[in-house]
């Protein structure tokens, strides 16, 4: 499989430690503040002097509750919102940069797909719009390459009104992946999902990060979903929006179904529990 | 109501489509024969006069007896209408496009639409006759002041429907404004724009009419202003429902239009 993806190198697997300074961060943060102007003289403090440092080929979470500010924070990161004060850096560069030079993968809660062009079509979407001089031929067999990456052979021609939730989302996940990026920034995605399909595709989100070696940062407000995700979970508290603790989970991967009874998932879970609620009340 | 739809059989998928369109038609179909057998009943036992009500079989003779200068006159009437319609169309779609486009344009020309908006268009018509005659030209500006509006307005919600997250997504990867516009904004804008085409075409119905009622020496609007004039009130009723054909296959024709051309529109 690893084929498909041919300008990736597989960076070394090692647990996730960003202490290792073998492995410079890969997604940093430092002294991030947004604002948003409020009428006149008055601006909204959105977020608040984040530092994060996110090491390569790691697969890390964002939680925390509604509205505290982890999408905006994802947004800042994908340079799709620039902060008020602070620097951030992905692959280290600015992160408008970084996108343009087609680093940046970005996964929404929707699947944002255009109704009117098959699976095929979209998977191939973003690269036909950032590289006009490849021809067409080459962004249909990379769009095809990504599809069944992602495990959708077959649904190439249907369209997403023809596709469930999880399958609709995989395309997503494939035309993020036909830039080739570096990092997969990812916002919710599998929020819209039911619980089943949700788990699932965290299954499968997991099987790719393994085969890909991608960093990713992914946003949730689900407490499993993280556990049993990332390596490492960054726990964010509301108005403003900061970042209130790291923790690291303790489980080996490859994670199955059966990490979900680990003593140390469950700890950790309750952890990030009171870690939450700390961050509600305050 | 024909429930009997009976389990899909795996056949072609016409004779299915066809069998659906039966069950929707044949209850209106029964209700207007009933309504028609109705007022042919209460017009001849209450022997009510030929001017004040015509019954069903005195509007159908007339049909049939003045056929060819009816057709004639319809004829007209529907050049004006698919005229009119056209341009209201073209200039309602460049409106939007125009507004979505060029933003600081935008916000100078659509509150003069809104406003313009807010005339009454009807009361138009006599300017329009003074200033293009009496032939085909009046019509068709008029039924363009009517028509183009719900174009302009709907194509425009389409167009502003975009997912900003996806416009976010490519304006990072280098996409520029034109490029979303054509790719992105516009086949969203498509199912509006023939909801928009869909009450233009009816307007544009109106228009003709209106047109003609202000001035004119032919057209189905004319025949009824000077028939009711004369007090045949059988030819009046002719002429309306060839106007009311007229209109409901335009419809239907922007309809099938929609399926063939917007085919992932949400029913």
């Amino acid at each position: 499989m690893a084929q498909i993806l041919p300008t990736q190198t597989q960076p070394a697997r090692q647990a996730a430690s960003d202490s290792d300074s073998s492995n410079p961060p890969h997604i940093e943060a430092h002294g991030v503040s947004l604002d948003f102007p409020m009428g006149r003289h008055a601006t909204l403090r959105v977020l608040s002097d984040i530092d994060l440092a996110i090491p390569r080929g790691s697969i890390v979470s964002l939680i925390g509750p509604s509205g505290c500010g982890k999408s905006t924070l994802l947004k800042v990161l994908a340079g799709l919102l620039p902060p008020s004060s602070g620097r951030v850096a992905v692959a280290g560069m600015a992160p408008a940069e970084a996108a343009r030079q087609r680093r940046i993968g970005l996964v929404f809660q929707d699947a944002t797909l255009l109704p009117w062009q098959n699976a095929l079509a979209n998977a191939g979407f973003l690269l036909r719009i950032t590289d006009r001089s490849l021809p067409v031929r080459a962004v249909r067999e990379r769009a095809q390459a990504m599809l069944r990456l992602v495990g959708l052979e077959g649904a190439e021609q249907r369209l997403p009104s023809q596709l469930s939730g999880g399958m609709r989302q995989r395309v997503a996940i494939a035309r993020a992946l036909a830039l080739d990026p570096d990092v997969l920034l990812m916002d919710e995605p599998f929020g819209a999902l039911d619980a089943i399909t949700r788990e699932t595709m965290g299954t499968f989100l997991l099987d790719l990060w393994r085969r890909t070696g991608k960093t990713i940062l992914l946003v949730t407000h689900s407490i499993n979903e993280a556990v049993f995700l990332s390596s490492e979970v960054h726990v964010m508290a509301a108005s403003p929006g900061r970042l209130l603790a790291a923790l690291s989970v303790p489980l080996a991967y490859p994670r199955k179904e059966a990490s979900y009874a680990d003593p140390a998932f469950g700890q950790v879970a309750t952890e990030l529990r009171l870690l939450l609620k700390q961050g509600h009340a305050a | 109501m024909t429930t009997g739809v009976a389990p899909h059989r795996p056949g072609p998928a016409a004779r299915s489509e066809l069998r659906r369109g039966a069950s929707q038609l044949l209850p209106p179909a029964f209700l207007l024969v009933a309504v028609l057998l109705v007022w042919e009943g209460v017009v001849r036992l209450l022997k009510v006069s030929d001017f004040a009500l015509p019954a069903p079989s005195a509007i159908a003779a007339v049909l049939i007896r003045d056929q060819a200068s009816l057709a004639e006159n319809a004829w007209i009437t529907a050049q004006e209408v698919l005229l009119g319609f056209a341009v209201s169309g073209l200039v309602g779609a460049a409106l939007a496009l125009l507004i979505a486009r060029f933003d600081r344009l935008g916000r100078a020309v659509y509150p003069l639409v809104v406003l313009f908006q807010t005339v009454p268009k009807i009361a138009l018509a006599p300017l329009c006759i003074l200033w293009f005659g009496y032939g085909l030209a009046p019509k068709v500006v008029l039924t363009v002041v009517i028509a183009f509006f719900p174009v302009a307005l709907d194509m425009l919600s389409g167009l502003r429907a975009v997912d900003p997250n996806l416009v976010a997504l490519m304006r990072s990867v280098g996409s520029r404004g034109g490029e979303i516009l054509w790719r992105v904004q516009v086949p969203t804008a498509l199912p509006y724009l023939m909801s928009g085409l869909k009450i233009a075409v009816t307007f544009s119905v109106i228009g003709a009419i209106v047109g003609e009622f202000s001035g004119a020496q032919a057209g189905l609007g004319y025949i009824i202003q000077f028939a009711s004039t004369q007090l045949e009130t059988p030819l009046v009723f002719a002429a309306l429902v060839e106007v009311s054909v007229l209109g409901i296959v335009f419809y239907y024709l922007v309809e099938l239009a929609e399926r063939l051309l917007v085919p992932w529109s949400p029913k």
